[in-house]
């Protein structure tokens, strides 16, 4: 939220006061509050904000957000709201234009591929800066990506970018020289946070280091991670010498708000500025509220149903707890022919998503894939039932559907239990497959991880954020991705293992022809679409509001309709500008100022009042003791 | 007869029941169980002239039956159909009208029949919790009280221990560790809330054992078996109705708490789990107040019937308690 934090002033004797004067201020005190109750909270809020001068307060910027942090080293960050903050703490090589996902100058400014595109010539900017005072160079770079390359631990949240690398070396300050083994595609959109080296470098175990205990954590970013305490908020304050300007609002909070009608009530009082994740009838609610701007855009994201295939690790080792019979084409085939998913869009989503068709949101235009007529699995709940007949499994007395072991097809699926999304789909999924003879059991937990690294689980929710290149959300479902043995945890997204699917995605990730590659890609969903793990259901939109009396004015992304939070770059964030920066003011002053006023004048009157009463009650009591 | 006080004229049903009167006369014992018999049909009826002088029993009881009567008849009322969402027959979060008199959820469905069917969970969690828990609380209280010594001791202060636990949080730690289902919630809310009737029917069981005629069973040869069962428990009987009928509010309530914070199954429609939806749903923000109104409102009455008929009991039961409120 934009409040006002007045400057401390130092040393003020409260404490010297009589005694007596105690009684009178805690009757103003209670005045104010009585009055605060009785007229109307919201322009009251504000009000401190406005009434002093614009020169000596902190402008913050307060978003809600409700998804835990997993890490806040960049070497293990894989949620959303983590790489959002990394993006805001660290710069990455490059950057992508917040209109149209073009690949921009990050910390690199200038980038130069050999003839044999094998040899990569990176400019590093000289004018960035530690946020502790030391030049960020090239040998940062260098020292990022040889450690990710050296140390399996680093390579956890984005080793695929490396995984191709022969040698990285910084010849100078300004100069990093990536070679390949193979031509990559992605050598534009290496998503890797760089980091300081001389901090790094100090770091014993990066699978144990999260890099929240130190704080300001040290970055040149547009902000600085000034402090975090787990569920509760991370603070950021902007970086003076960020080398494109500075974030105009004087700190960003991401408070945690677990419950998103909470967040919501929040924003309406004005206590945040931003939230997301709105639910069609917040949404509704707040499109009708003043001073509320609702963003509706289409989403990067794809809501999906993974199955799990039989998890198992790079040694052979199968592990987890996954039900036997999902390792058949046809029991998944039959799963995903009774999913409505137009019936999810029109009821879960109202209309706040559109229909899942391949991995790849709609966004993404070059990358879009959809399934032909004759591919796509269609609702069709008879044809999965003939589907279940010709496979054997077949209605017991019961009505349940048993395999050819006896073992009926009992089925679990692990939904967040912080998304209502995941819990509504779950009851249709129950219908849905109950009348086809499957039991569905629907596990919400709070944390989903721990079964779903262990493998112990038969379906679940699974939902990615894709970013303009769209190699790591095609890297996770590769059998390089697999954890290494079953007690370590890979990036794979599901346990996909697919010889076809991995050779397109070898041939993509050299692929620099972009036509050519978009191509690849679109097979490779074709292709991921056939093994039948991943149903994509719905590519849900940002639906997300804003306090307009707080923030002027906001970058989307795509400028055009494009989310807020969780983008592909710092934009949102950094080019915030407080709405009473400088002139103008907002068009609630006027209503506000008023309202104070009378809420002084009422605490006035009732001051006078209890005042009067206590000289009365004390001349009373002087009378009776005489 | 749930008093301390000396073995009253009026007998308690149970005291000399059928065995002694067998005993004691070598009569003919159909006549002896009859007789038995027509005792417990007296007082239940001079149990009923009693609580019939209580209003707010009678306005609670009265509240219960109609509740009761709703949620055996929901089949009826509304159809078992009303949970699915498939077949949905509105729009998601209609306001009231004409066809759902209290508007529909954020899945179409009518939320009068989903109130009417949230009736059966929530009635069956509350009495089958409370029963567990008391059932629980008197086994330990009669025990402890009977053997007394350092097994009693022991006993004790594991009850004091859970006596000063939240029980809420003790609840929602049983519900997260413990799969999602209905049974969880009972076990959790059961498990939790039995030391107040454990220490209840301690006291009472060592009130009971100091009259004469335990020591008259027991030089008759009367085991510790027969003590606890014939002599000790039905006369902390009544005790454990009343505490029933006062801790089946509790249960509901707390069931209602715990579906509200997510920690019930989220597949059963119960009125904590409605509110729960609600939240979801957005409602409290948006102020859809008829999604959150019904619920919370059905809740309260519940409880509170519960508790009119609880306190009812416990004065006719305990003259102690004395004039009838």
């Amino acid at each position: 939220m934009v409040h006002s934090v007045p400057p401390r002033t130092p040393r003020q004797p409260v404490r010297q006061r009589p005694r007596l004067r105690l009684l009178p201020a805690s009757a103003v005190a209670s005045a104010v509050l009585v009055a605060a109750t009785v007229l109307p909270v919201q322009p009251l809020l504000p009000a401190p904000q406005q009434a002093e001068a614009a020169g000596d307060r902190a402008q913050v910027l307060t978003v809600a957000v409700s998804q835990s942090v997993d890490s806040l080293s960049p070497f293990l960050a894989q949620r959303l709201v983590s790489t959002t903050v990394h993006r805001l703490a660290y710069e990455y090589l490059t950057n992508y234009d917040a209109k149209d996902a073009r690949t921009v100058p990050g910390f690199a400014t200038a980038w130069q591929p050999s003839a044999d595109k094998l040899t990569w010539t990176f400019t590093i900017r000289d004018d960035s800066k530690w946020s502790d005072g030391r030049p960020a160079t090239a040998e940062d770079a260098a020292w990022t990506f040889n450690k990710m390359m050296s140390d399996p631990n680093a390579a956890t949240a984005n080793g695929s970018f490396t995984a191709n690398f022969k040698q990285v070396t910084a010849p100078d300050a300004k100069t990093l020289v990536i070679e390949l083994k193979k031509p990559q595609a992605t050598m534009t959109a290496l998503d890797v946070p760089i980091v300081p080296k001389h901090i790094w470098e100090k770091v014993g175990d990066f699978s144990k280091f999260n890099n929240d205990k130190r704080f300001p954590i040290v970055g040149n970013g547009p902000f600085v991670v000034t402090d975090y305490k787990v569920d509760q908020y991370i603070r950021l304050k902007p970086n003076r010498d960020f080398w494109r300007g500075a974030p105009q609002f004087d700190e960003l909070v991401l408070k945690y708000y677990k419950d998103g009608d909470a967040a919501v009530a929040a924003l309406q009082k004005g206590e945040v500025s931003f939230a997301s994740n709105l639910t069609p009838a917040q949404a509704a609610a707040l499109k009708n509220a003043d001073h509320i701007k609702v963003n509706d855009a289409p989403g990067r994201r794809f809501y999906a149903l993974a199955i799990n295939p039989g998890a198992r690790s790079k040694d052979g080792k199968r592990f987890g707890n996954g039900h036997p019979a999902l390792r058949d084409p046809a029991v998944r085939k039959a799963l995903f022919q009774t999913v409505d998913r137009e019936s999810i869009i029109d009821r879960v989503f109202q209309g706040h998503a559109v229909e899942g068709q391949g991995y790849i949101p709609p966004r993404f235009g070059p990358y879009f894939w959809q399934p032909s007529a004759e591919q796509k699995i269609a609702y069709d709940p008879d044809a999965a039932a003939r589907t279940l007949d010709r496979a054997g499994y077949r209605k017991n007395a019961g009505g349940k559907r048993v395999g050819k072991d006896g073992r009926p097809l009992d089925l679990r699926i692990l939904c967040h239990a912080t998304d209502p999304n995941d819990k509504a789909i779950g009851k249709y999924l129950q219908e849905w497959w109950g009348r086809l003879g499957i039991g569905l059991k629907v596990e919400c937990l709070d944390n989903v991880s721990d079964p779903w690294l262990a493998g112990d689980y038969d379906l679940a929710f699974d939902g990615w954020s894709v970013n303009p290149d769209p190699d790591y959300v095609l890297s996770i479902h590769t059998c390089g991705a697999l954890p290494a043995t079953p007690k370590d945890s890979g990036a794979t997204d599901n346990f996909i293992c697919d010889k076809a699917y991995d050779s397109l995605y070898a041939q993509q990730a050299v692929e620099y022809d972009a036509a050519k590659r978009a191509e690849l890609v679109k097979q490779m969903e074709s292709r991921l679409y056939d093994t039948g793990y991943m149903n994509v259901m719905a590519y849900p939109n940002a639906v997300e509001a804003y306090r307009t009396d707080q923030i002027k004015s906001i970058t989307t992304m795509p400028e055009a309709a494009g989310n807020l939070w969780g983008q592909d770059g710092y934009w949102s964030w950094w080019s915030a500008v407080p709405a009473d920066d400088g002139d103008g003011g907002t068009s609630g002053g006027g209503s506000s100022s008023t309202a104070v006023a009378i809420g002084i004048g009422a605490a006035a009157v009732v001051a006078a009042g209890l005042g009067l009463l206590v000289a009365m009650r004390r001349r009373s009591t002087a009378e009776d003791r005489e | 007869m749930t008093s301390a006080k000396p073995p009253a004229p009026s007998p308690a049903p149970e005291e000399p029941s059928a065995p002694d009167a067998v005993a004691a006369g070598g009569a003919p014992s159909p006549s002896a169980s009859s007789f038995a018999w027509a005792r417990r049909r007296a007082s239940v009826v001079r149990f009923w002239q009693h609580y019939r002088t209580h209003r707010a029993g009678l306005f609670g009881l009265a509240g219960l039956a109609l509740v009761a009567l709703a949620a055996l008849a929901a089949p009826l009322l509304v159809g078992g159909d009303v949970q699915s969402v498939t077949r949905a027959p509105g729009r998601a979060l209609e306001a009231p009208s004409g066809r759902f008199p209290l508007g529909t959820d954020q899945f179409g469905r009518p939320l009068l029949g989903l109130l009417v069917w949230g009736a059966r969970i929530s009635l069956t969690v509350g009495l089958l919790a409370a029963a567990l828990s008391v059932a629980i609380g008197t086994l330990v209280g009669v025990l402890a009280g009977h053997y007394g010594g350092w097994a009693a001791t022991v006993i004790m202060r594991i009850t004091d221990w859970f006596l000063v636990m939240p029980t809420l949080v003790l609840a929602i730690v049983l519900a997260t560790v413990m799969s999602r289902s209905v049974w969880t919630v009972i076990v959790a809310i059961g498990v939790t809330s039995w030391p107040t009737t454990a220490r209840l029917v301690r006291a009472q069981t060592i009130a009971v054992e100091s009259r004469p005629y335990i020591e008259r069973a027991r030089a008759l040869g009367g085991g510790h078996g027969h003590i606890m069962s014939r002599h000790v428990l039905p006369n902390v009987m009544p005790l454990v109705l009343a505490q029933t009928t006062l801790g089946i509010s509790s249960a509901i309530l707390t069931e209602a708490t715990l579906a509200f914070l997510g920690l019930g199954d989220p597949t059963i429609v119960s009125w904590g789990g409605m509110l729960q939806d609600a939240r979801e749903a957005g409602a409290v923000s948006s102020g859809h107040w008829w999604y959150l109104a019904p619920p919370g409102l059905a809740i309260a009455f519940v409880a509170l019937a519960f508790t009119l008929c609880g306190r009812a009991i416990e004065t006719v039961l305990n003259p102690k308690l004395g004039v009838p409120r």
